[in-house]
């Protein structure tokens, strides 16, 4: 292997949250600590190495950086105050900012200084939309009660699909779909660089349906279920955070799509569904769980982080706190703009509305260049794992 | 001294319980010696008993106790008195025998008692034949030290022995002082938290030096020959590299003077003086001290490396001079190459210890400091940063270019503007492959010793130190138990020339040589061994007239301590002796002795074993006992309750070095069935205190075998046996197996006659 080491990056980790990878001395203590090592292949010692060696290429290519859930047993034991959890958490920032796409958009969410213009772009988008729109106008106490939100960007008697509708999915299926394709992109270079670091043939591709019947459906179970993380020693409290906020996640998608159903679909004829949602419906109790859900799930990351900052010496970095302020902001300006409309208080309401759309784009738009990335990188990671070692495969 | 014997039987720890007294008390009757006993010699109420006696005019104490080597201050009597122990405890009571099939406790009993009153006999007889020593005392002594060579080392032995108020002289050959240090740029940390390189403190150290009235400085100058011996050397300075009639001369041996008196062969000395001339313009020195240092190891054997032939290979020493002068530019890369073994071996270059490491971290700091974007790879198989050096390695590793993997070299080969490195075995998980401008290889530090005599002794056995071979051109003596001696008494070595050390190393070591100059200046100057039987009084004595100039003492003292005359007559060094008495085992006129130790009186304790001659199961076989590890050992045993084989008497010796064969002739002859020698392991690895004892007492025992023969017994009946002090568990099998041999060979012939 020619070696040539990438000073950049490795100041690049250093910054980022991996500011004692160079204390590593290669005991391996970590990987034989960590609860999800294996011992056919064991991490992270070998990742130590390479970040410390700047070996760029050949970390971005390493399932294992994903397969790492930052438990923190190896930062806790290792003899040095290497702290390899933060090390790879660093590093998969890195990747995400690597294989993200638009490259432009992946950098400006990877760096602090370009907040700024991280919130304030989509906090443009919803506002031109919502002046174009016309429907920038505060509505009556009344009004607000008989619509909710729904003529926030307007109203027209076009049975089909109505203006707001028609605006929340101007702006926010483009979003998605940009989001969606950037992660197919990314994991799919990523796989491919897997495949060639790892020196995996494949013998006979696997079908659509096998791909997610056996390799990505059962890494989605294990995530569901968190069997991972319920392995980790020092930090097994995570699961306490992480578990309801992942849940509330899903729930908010089956709200989402129910609502979107029954008032746009089911609306169309009968137009008794539209407007806000029972408090005693059990979807509206639902989405309200699931808020409080994800507001309890994130102030215990939230906590967690700031405990380990304090007490354990890990760095605070961007790329964590983003994410746990983003989801924070989603929750509240959700639940915020909720509680505004039931009280009957238009102004703070469809302000909070306003946050809220913008957070929710935020989501949605830097999901493949955030620590959100994980979801789909992770999953890929796990799904390659289990790919390599599959009858697929030439050994 | 007009001796005044007191005989004293302990029936303490056990003695009375195991031993008949009253069989003891008639023993020592036998002798005629009223033996008073005490349950407990060694307290406060036996202690008054022996001052009592002292007071009644005994001088010479007989104590049959415990082990000689206890209880040595509760049964020391004052200077103008003697003590002897016989050793009742260890060697009879503590090693007793349990009942069995084969041996009742009735005859275990009578079997042990035999054993007590055996030890009693010997006390007393050595008590008979002891004398009080008298030191041999230097009539003029110097206190001055000489410090050859002016390095760190050098410069910091000076200093340290000038604090403490000694005269010093500084010889340096080069024009400066200063040494390999004035080639650093910068030096190890030294101080918490041990991060940063620090600036060199040479240039202080040699102002010190240059300002301090107690040393002379000379540069430009060397030793030529160092004659005399420890309070009183002679030394003869020349200007460097000159050749004069008073440079040290070559051995000269037994065979060549034979050859060089027949006109076969040149004489390797020709125009010098002889060793034994004294030069009335030398210098006098009390001790010196060798810090004469090292040179660079040349690494281009190891040719995979490719130093011979590729100039972009240098080694450490050749990169710090490119950092002294500034010739980094251009060099953005650099592999420094710890261990040269490739895939055959994993150690490191020769001679380096734990340095090489170090400056292989400290270089590679250099380049970083030099150019921000340069990388240096470190490639190791070790890396030894003993000490608060794994603070210096955790600061190195945190910059951000140097990267650090072990790993198995295989090759350096040319290209372009630099080489390319291969490694395998690394801990990236790959070979690498790696291109850079430069290679660093780790050479190491090899001792002067390795190449020259540098102390240019003017003794019998030759200018250079001896065994040179066995510890790769180091000058040791002993280098687990000693590490400072070297095999000549009053030269001590320090720095790189004993070893491959770091500068902070190198001033504790180098102070610890001062000390250990000083130490031995001191002891000549009280008429006492320096070591490592510190503080002996005695020394060998010489009966000269009946000296038949047959030269094995001379060849034979481990230490060089004895020079002779031209018709090969001993000329003893009674300062340069360590009193092992190899010369007393040597010689086979039984002329040299100890006034506490010597041919008769051991030969008289062997006599006074009480032999039976009409009995086949009461056999009798002589162990003498090598005091420094052979004894402790069988103490030990002792101590464990392990018992000791009661057919065996045990007398104990100075070194095995110093036993005379006569004692195994007074043995046989007195009707013994066998005698066993144990002593230190020999040979390459030698456990020996005194270097040689145990291997020349081996072969001196082969040679008494063909005696033995001659007179028609068995040559099993003698025997050596290389005992460690950690043998405690395994020493009685070893003496019960040697028993059993002579118990198959069965009674000696000569018993009886």
């Amino acid at each position: 292997m020619k070696v040539n080491p990438d000073l950049d990056f490795i100041r690049y980790m250093k910054s980022a949250g991996g500011d004692t990878l160079k204390k590593c001395y290669q005991c391996a203590t970590c990987s034989v600590v960590c609860p999800l090592s294996t011992d056919d292949k064991p991490f992270p010692r070998k990742e130590m190495i390479w970040a410390q060696w700047g070996l760029k290429d050949k970390l971005l290519a390493d399932p294992d950086i994903f397969l790492c859930h930052q438990c923190g047993d190896c930062s806790a034991y290792c003899p040095r105050g290497a702290k390899p959890g933060d090390v790879l958490g660093a590093i998969r920032a890195y990747a995400y900012t690597h294989y993200g796409f638009p490259s432009g958009l992946a950098k400006m969410v990877s760096s602090s200084k370009n907040l700024p213009l991280t919130i304030g772009l989509p906090a443009l988008i919803v506002l031109v939309m919502w002046f174009i729109s016309g429907g920038m106008r505060i509505p009556t106490a009344e009004a607000m009660s008989q619509y909710g939100f729904g003529h926030f960007f307007g109203h027209w008697d076009w049975r089909w699909l109505a203006k707001n509708v028609a605006f929340i999915d101007l702006i926010m299926v483009p979003a998605f779909g940009l989001a969606v394709y950037a992660a197919y992109r990314g994991v799919s270079t990523m796989w491919k660089a897997m495949m060639t670091q790892y020196n995996v043939s494949t013998v006979y591709r696997p079908s659509v349906n096998q791909f997610i019947e056996q390799f990505l459906w059962p890494s989605i179970k294990e995530i569901i279920v968190h069997t991972r993380f319920n392995k980790c020693g020092v930090n097994v409290n995570r699961v306490i955070g992480h578990l309801p906020l992942m849940l509330a996640f899903i729930a908010l998608l089956f709200v989402t799509a129910y609502s979107a159903f029954v008032q746009d679909v089911l609306g169309i004829f009968y137009p008794s569904l539209h407007g806000p949602m029972s408090m005693m419906n059990p979807v509206k109790m639902l989405a309200n769980v699931a808020a409080i859900a994800m507001i309890f799930g994130v102030g215990v990351l939230w906590s967690n982080r700031s405990a380990a900052e304090a007490e354990e010496g890990t760095s605070a970095t961007y790329y964590d706190w983003f994410l746990i302020y983003e989801i924070m902001a989603v929750a509240v300006t959700g639940l915020g703009a909720e509680l505004g409309r039931l009280v009957g208080v238009p102004v703070l309401a469809y302000f909070l509305y306003y946050l809220h759309l913008v957070s929710v784009l935020m989501l949605f738009l830097y999901m493949p260049y955030t620590k959100f990335a994980h979801l789909v990188y992770r999953t890929f990671a796990m799904a390659f794992e289990k790919y390599r070692e599959s009858e697929f495969v030439g050994k | 001294m007009d001796k005044n014997y007191g005989t004293y039987i302990c029936t303490g720890c056990g003695i009375g319980e195991a031993l008949d007294v009253e069989n003891l008390t008639a023993a020592a009757k036998e002798l005629g010696m009223e033996a008073k006993t005490h349950e407990a010699l060694c307290g406060p109420a036996g202690r008054e008993m022996l001052e009592a006696d002292k007071n009644d005019g005994v001088n010479t104490f007989i104590v049959c106790a415990c082990s000689r080597r206890v209880m040595q201050n509760e049964f020391n009597m004052g200077d103008e008195t003697i003590t002897v122990r016989g050793n009742i405890r260890e060697q009879a009571a503590w090693c007793k025998e349990q009942p069995s099939d084969a041996k009742t406790q009735e005859t275990i009993d009578e079997y042990t008692n035999e054993m007590g009153a055996d030890y009693v006999r010997m006390a007393i007889t050595q008590g008979k034949k002891i004398e009080l020593p008298e030191p041999y005392l230097l009539e003029t002594l110097s206190r001055k030290i000489l410090v050859m060579g002016g390095g760190v080392a050098g410069l910091t032995a000076a200093k340290e022995a000038a604090k403490t108020g000694y005269e010093v002289t500084l010889v340096e050959r080069a024009g400066v002082l200063g040494g390999n240090a004035l080639g650093w740029t910068k030096q190890f940390p030294t101080r918490a938290p041990y991060a940063e390189l620090e600036e060199p403190t040479i240039g202080a150290l040699i102002a010190e030096v240059e300002a301090d009235s107690k040393i002379t400085v000379k540069t430009s100058t060397e030793v030529a020959r160092i004659g005399g011996a420890p309070g009183n050397f002679g030394v003869t300075f020349k200007a460097f590299g000159t050749k004069t009639e008073w440079d040290a001369p070559a051995k000269v041996g037994v065979d060549e003077q034979d050859k060089i008196d027949k006109g076969q062969m040149e004489d390797p000395n020709d125009g010098l003086q002889k060793y034994t001339a004294e030069n009335p313009d030398g210098e006098k020195y009390g001790a010196v001290i060798l810090a004469t240092g090292w040179v660079p190891a040349d690494v281009s054997e190891f040719e995979h490396l490719g130093y011979a032939d590729n100039d972009k290979v240098v080694t450490n020493v050749e990169f710090e001079a490119m950092v002294k002068d500034g010739k980094l530019a251009g060099i953005n890369s650099v592999a420094f190459i710890q261990s040269p073994g490739g895939e055959e071996h994993d150690m490191d270059f020769p001679y380096t210890n734990s340095v090489t490491s170090m400056v292989a971290l400290k270089q590679a700091k250099y380049l970083r400091e030099a150019n921000a974007d340069a990388k240096a790879y470190i490639l190791y198989q070790h890396m030894r940063t003993p000490g608060n050096m794994e603070m210096f390695y955790k600061g190195i590793q945190q910059d951000d270019g140097i990267f650090l993997t072990k790993a198995a070299v295989t090759g350096v080969a040319a290209s372009g503007n630099g080489c390319t490195v291969t490694a395998k075995d690394t801990l990236l998980g790959e070979d690498l492959d790696l291109d850079v401008d430069l290679v660093v290889l780790a050479a190491g530090m090899e001792p002067v010793t390795k190449y020259e005599n540098s102390i240019n002794l003017a003794y019998r056995q030759g200018p250079a130190f001896l065994d040179l071979d066995l510890f790769d051109g180091y000058s040791d003596s002993h280098f687990i138990c000693f590490p400072y001696e070297t095999r000549r008494t009053g030269v001590y070595t320090c720095g790189g020339v004993r070893k491959a050390m770091p500068m902070d190393e190198t001033i504790d070591d180098a102070t610890g040589a001062a000390l250990k100059a000083i130490q031995a200046m001191e002891c000549t100057d009280r008429g006492v061994a320096v070591h490592p039987r510190s503080g002996d009084r005695t020394y060998p004595d010489f009966y000269m007239q009946r000296c038949t100039q047959c030269k094995r003492c001379t060849e034979e003292c481990p230490f060089g301590a004895l020079d002779d005359d031209e018709k090969g007559t001993p000329l003893p060094n009674p300062t340069r002796c360590r009193r092992c008495g190899t010369c007393m085992g040597a010689c086979p006129e039984r002329i040299i002795g100890f006034a506490d130790y010597n041919v008769d009186m051991i030969g008289s304790m062997i006599k006074a074993v009480e032999v039976p001659d009409d009995d086949e199961d009461k056999l009798r076989i002589l162990a003498l006992v090598c005091e420094n590890d052979a004894m402790p050992c069988l103490d030990m045993a002792a101590m464990r309750k392990h018992s000791l084989n009661s057919l065996v008497r045990f007398i104990p010796v100075r070194c095995l070095g110093s036993v005379n064969m006569s004692w195994i002739k007074d043995a046989m002859s007195a009707g013994m069935d066998g005698a066993i020698l144990l002593g230190c392991k020999y040979g390459d690895d030698y456990q020996c205190h005194f270097v040689k004892g145990s291997e020349i007492a081996a072969k001196r025992m082969d040679n008494i075998a063909d005696t033995l023969s001659q007179l028609g017994l068995e040559t099993e009946r003698c025997a050596v046996r290389q005992i460690a002090i950690t043998d405690y568990d395994t020493v009685s099998g070893i003496i019960d197996e040697f028993v059993q041999e002579i118990i198959d060979l069965g009674p000696s012939p000569f018993k009886g006659f």
